[in-house]
């Protein structure tokens, strides 16, 4: 396909780069990641995690520290330390909102994962032999893994002692979103639907696990290097937790090998910084294995929800409620935060009058859940998209149809009560799925099934938010330099964990600078070099950071043409202009290289800074209550997917042979790069709905590699086909929107859909496997004997 | 950790003689099991990379047997035409083991050896009357497969023996043979259920002998005598092959793990038979 778009020429007089700025350097193996760049004379530093399931325990999920028994350890020949507790100085309690979460327990352990020593050693071996020989007494404790049975009297507390008991029990966050009546609503709507569903826990599985690097140098700065999603908060969190100044700890982030929501917070941080406390100077690396990675990283959350949809009889939604219980994990993490974007999501991206959602973030004994990809709302949508689905069934009206009649446009007041003033074209992308030839030819396609297979196809609209909502200031400083040697050199300061914003960076400088797109070179975040700009997180990468570099840029181009003016005697600066690699004077075609001017400038000269901070939502409602921060929001990207799927009848398994996104992520600024966010969450949505099934038994994790933990691979997925319906975000640089995180909320209901159209089950319970499929079919095939 | 690389039968034999010796086929079962042991260091591992007389695929017995040699890759095997033509349910088994790495390093001795009962290969070599061949120093033996797995892990295989070939009887061109393997992805997936099939018929299509075999549903491959008599004289229609998957499904009695439970394997364990109305 070629892309389409619609930004004129006049507005992109440089060439497109063909590949993304960090493609060559990545496939090449050339490009260093965190831990490539630690010196060879570290220390190695490792966790003792005593809850994990070993040789001689089935694991403990919640038990006391009764002792820990270090000597043999100790005797280890290069085994340096072993730090506990004790040794944490500053508060030990790490946390980006709720700070819970200690960085060496000391009492308790909440989960199977949580560490209560740190190993410092001379080797990889003799880490390995000094984790082993240490010995921890722990003291099981009955525990809670169901957030609904944590919420009874009477249940075993979370955090029963200690830091940070909260008051409500196992309970961390209750909050509403209320507008209208919908109860009183719901009671008078002619057509009502409703149902229970659920979502499991989903690991991030990156390929590059949780690692970094960390050296107190000389003049007391502690100097780390990890593979972060957020350098800039990282320093506080670490100075919180270990008493630290923060401005006193410098974090870089080279390109991350995957990030998706699983390094943003810490992972190793605090316990590097604490090692690199104790080392005397030496430098220290610490790198989880898969096995740690998987037992010790955060999650997204299970989710359980009960909905109910209100209509009237010509499909116009009338109100819907929604009680929704997230599990946590051991700690809050982001748990109140991912809740609320997920509630704010939760009546899906339709004008509905009258809502009332209420949810609950509980504390359990199970792996701690923080920020996936899909924050909070992959678990919504396949709930608003099943009773659109049941209302369409129930009116007997076209399951597209209904959604365009009520997709959210600009200008509309959403579920939250916030006024659209932003972008909005969800009926454009249901029309671009409608107009597909997979949609358009579906009928003949099912009725060719061979033997033993159904086919179905199925249609999900979703959305997601982008930005930190009102609250929290999203803001982005963006630093410029031209270089002594006459290019530019952007000081990223949002992390790059493989979604391509810093490919994008360069691409949005060369365009407003008018350079080649090899004129523009990269600097990966560093706390001392880069202002700071928050998380790469929330769809908010591009846009904020974007716009913060595209006011640098023209900062940049009105200072050199100044300066240059003396240079080529023009006195008017209007008659100057960028061009590749020179400022020209556009009357006599004179130019002054960037070169020189690179060298004729002082280096204070070189640099333009320029910050920008996302607009919110003005008179914001007061539909909201319980939350921190973070609600509402006010920019959201829109897509609409279609899956056609082969269900097998005899062993239940599910194959997505076609699969189509369409999505409305603003102006499309690189067409691979907008692609290849729309594929790679539809690919880890389809992990998501169909094949990993994260599971825990009494908080131990069942699926603790990835021989069990089943993401899918190249054979299990389709070509996913990506079409740009391209809108103009009018605040967004160059009109774009984020669309990192809309992909994965489409495939678990577009599946589940695509799967009711092959079988006329529905599944509310996700992922849907193999065994809940042929189990659904049996149970239809014995209504159908029945009713026969 | 010490690795040997003999480089013919002899010095192979001779290798085996050392203190705590193991066999290094393609490694991929083998290496894995050692990470997960703090003593690996200390093994002393004996590579067949380097015995050619272990490797190939050879007709034997005027065109009735084919002889594969032990370290022969699934790879190698897959892409060989006697096996993709005489034995397309063997070619099937190993199209779906692993992933392409796997394949390219992994041994059809390995996968023996390793006695696991969701190893893939297992099946249709049982269904076909495998014979295994067996060296040591005291000299060969030859064994059929099934008197070789005795358990979930366990072979018949003596200290200092190496499986050097695996003979394999080829059925008529006739028989209708089929595998399928039912995993919860499509590659690198270990088996939750698999079947194997040799059917033969006779004139008017009724069938004159079936055998089957199953993988992942019990301790070993699972063989159900009872399910191949209730074929046999019938012809192979999905009522015929209904009544013998209700056998199979009744008699099965799988465990429950982390890939599926007993009752999901239980009913797929017959399922699978009525795939064979569909060939
Ligand atoms: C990621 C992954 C995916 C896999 N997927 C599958 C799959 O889908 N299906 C499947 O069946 N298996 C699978 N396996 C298991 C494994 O790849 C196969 O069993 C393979 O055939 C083993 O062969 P190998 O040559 O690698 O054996 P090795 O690992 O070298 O050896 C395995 C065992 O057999 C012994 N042995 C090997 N050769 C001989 C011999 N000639 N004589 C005596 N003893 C011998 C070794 O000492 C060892 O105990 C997978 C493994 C991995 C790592």
């Amino acid at each position: 396909m070629s892309p389409k778009s619609r930004v004129s020429a006049a507005q992109r007089p440089c060439p497109q780069p063909s590949v993304r700025a960090d493609a060559l350097s990545k496939a090449t193996g050339a490009e260093r990641y965190a831990l490539d760049l630690a010196p060879a004379d570290c220390l190695f530093a490792g966790a003792f995690r005593p809850g994990a399931p070993s040789g001689s325990s089935p694991g403990i999920a919640h038990g006391r520290v009764r002792g820990l028994d270090t000597a043999a350890a100790l005797a280890e020949p290069g085994v340096l330390r072993v730090l506990t507790a004790a040794d944490v100085p500053g508060t030990n309690l790490q946390g980006i909102v709720h700070k819970d979460q200690p960085v060496l327990c000391g009492e308790v352990i909440r989960h199977a994962g949580d560490p209560v020593a740190l190993v410092l050693a001379v080797s990889a071996e003799a880490l390995r032999r000094g984790l082993a020989a240490l010995r921890a007494d722990i003291e099981p404790l009955p525990g809670v893994f169901d957030p609904a049975a944590a919420l009874k009297k009477g249940a075993p507390l979370v955090h029963a002692q200690g830091h940070a008991a909260p008051k409500g029990g196992n309970l961390l966050l209750r909050a509403v979103i209320e507008k209208g009546d919908a109860r009183k609503a719901l009671r008078d709507a002619p057509v009502v639907v409703r149902g229970e569903f659920s979502t499991p826990a989903q690991e991030h599985a990156f390929l590059e696990t949780q690692c970094g690097f960390a050296q107190v140098l000389p003049d007391g700065v502690l100097d780390m290097t990890v593979s972060t999603q957020a350098p800039f908060r990282d320093r506080f969190e670490i100075g919180h937790a270990l008493g630290l100044d923060p401005f006193r700890i410098r974090v870089r982030a080279p390109y991350l090998g995957g990030g998706f929501g699983g390094k943003d917070g810490a992972t190793v941080q605090c316990l590097l910084a604490l090692a690199a406390l104790k080392a005397e100077g030496r430098p220290v690396r610490m790198a989880w294995d898969r096995e740690e990675s998987i037992l010790a990283g955060y999650k997204r959350h299970a989710v359980r929800l009960r909905c109910e949809l209100g209509a009237d009889s010509d499909g116009t939604l009338l109100a819907y409620s929604c009680r929704a219980l997230y599990d946590t994990g051991a700690y809050a993490h982001l748990g109140g935060e991912v809740m609320e974007l997920g509630m704010e999501h939760a009546a899906g991206p339709y004008r509905v009058p009258h809502t009332f959602v209420e949810g609950r973030c509980v504390y359990t004994n199970n792996p701690v859940a923080g920020a996936f990809r899909g924050f909070g709302v992959a678990q919504m949508s396949p709930a608003f998209e099943g009773l659109m689905d049941a209302l369409a069934a129930r009116l007997g009206m076209d399951p597209q149809a209904l959604r365009r009649k009520n997709a959210l446009r600009t200008g509309d007041t959403n579920s939250s009560g916030v006024t659209l003033t932003s972008s909005a074209h969800l009926a454009e992308c249901l029309d671009a799925l409608e107009a597909h030839p997979l949609w358009a030819g579906r009928e003949a396609w099912r009725e060719a099934a061979p033997p033993f297979i159904r086919r179905g196809v199925g249609v999900a609209a979703v959305f997601n938010g982008m930005g930190y909502g009102r609250g929290l200031p999203d803001m982005a400083i963006a630093k410029l330099e031209l270089t002594g040697e006459g290019d530019f050199l952007v000081y990223s300061a949002v992390a790059d964990m493989g979604q391509g914003n810093a490919a994008a960076f360069a691409t949005l400088a060369a365009q407003e600078l008018n350079q080649q797109p090899g004129a523009v070179r990269l600097l990966q975040p560093d706390t001392e070099r880069c202002h700071p700009s928050g998380s790469s997180s929330a769809g908010r990468t591009t846009y904020t950071f974007g716009n913060a570099l595209l006011k640098a840029c023209a900062a940049m181009r009105d200072k050199l043409l100044s300066r240059a003016a003396l240079f080529l005697l023009a006195d008017d600066i209007a008659a100057l202009e960028l061009v590749p690699g020179a400022v020209r004077h556009k009357a006599t075609d004179r130019m002054l290289p960037l070169a020189v001017l690179g060298r004729a400038l002082e280096r204070d000269d070189r640099v333009c800074v320029a910050e920008f901070l996302m607009p919110v939502a003005q008179d914001p409602p007061d539909t909201g209550r319980g939350f921190v921060i973070g609600f509402p929001h006010l920019f959201f990207a829109y897509a609409a997917h279609l899956a056609r799927i082969e269900v097998d009848e005899l062993t239940g398994r599910v194959r997505v042979c076609d699969y189509v996104c369409a999505t409305d992520g603003g102006r499309v600024l690189d067409r691979s790069c907008f692609d290849q966010q729309a594929q790679g969450g539809a690919a880890q949505g389809i992990g998501f709905a169909l094949t990993e099934d994260f599971s825990t038994r009494q908080g131990l994790i069942l699926t603790g590699d990835l021989s069990t933990c089943l993401m899918p691979t190249a054979l299990d997925l389709p070509d996913i086909l990506s079409l740009a319906v391209e809108g103009d975000e009018p605040t967004g640089p160059r009109g774009l929107k984020g669309v990192g995180e809309v992909g994965l909320n489409g495939p678990a209901p577009a599946l589940a859909s695509a799967l009711e159209d092959a079988t006329g089950v529905r599944l509310r319970d996700f992922p849907l496997a193999p065994e809940r499929v042929l189990a659904a079919l049996k149970q239809r095939q014995g209504r159908a004997r029945r009713k026969a | 950790m010490n690795v040997l690389f003999p480089r013919n039968m002899p010095q192979l034999v001779k290798a085996l003689g050392e203190p705590g010796a193991r066999i290094l086929a393609g490694g991929t079962d083998l290496l894995v099991r050692l990470r997960a042991q703090p003593d690996a260091k200390l093994a002393t591992l004996v590579s067949l990379d380097r015995v050619a007389a272990l490797r190939g695929v050879a007709l034997e017995k005027p065109g009735t047997v084919l002889r594969i040699g032990a370290a022969s890759t699934h790879a190698e095997l897959l892409a060989h035409p006697l096996v993709r033509a005489r034995l397309p349910m063997l070619a099937q088994a190993l199209a779906t083991l692993g992933s392409p790495p796997i394949r390219n390093m992994g041994t059809l001795g390995g996968n023996i050896c390793t006695a696991s009962p969701a190893g893939d290969t297992l099946p249709p070599l049982l269904v076909l009357g495998a014979e295994l061949e067996l060296a040591s120093a005291s000299g060969t033996r030859s064994l059929p497969l099934a008197d070789f797995l005795l358990g979930p892990g366990r072979t018949a295989l003596q200290p200092g023996e190496a499986l050097t070939a695996v003979r394999v009887p080829l059925p008529e061109p006739s028989a209708r043979q089929h595998f399928e393997k039912v995993g919860r992805r499509d590659a690198l997936a270990v088996a939750v259920v698999s079947l194997a099939a040799l059917v033969r018929t006779g004139g008017k299509g009724a069938i004159t002998s079936a055998s089957l075999a199953w993988g992942a549903v019990a301790p070993g491959i699972w063989r159900c005598p009872e399910a191949e008599a209730a074929l046999v004289g019938r012809k192979l229609t999905l009522s015929a092959l209904n009544s013998a998957a209700r056998i199979a499904s009744s008699r099965v009695q799988p465990i429950s793990d982390v890939r599926a439970s007993a009752d999901y394997r239980r009913s797929v364990t017959g399922n699978l038979l009525l795939r064979l109305a569909a060939l």
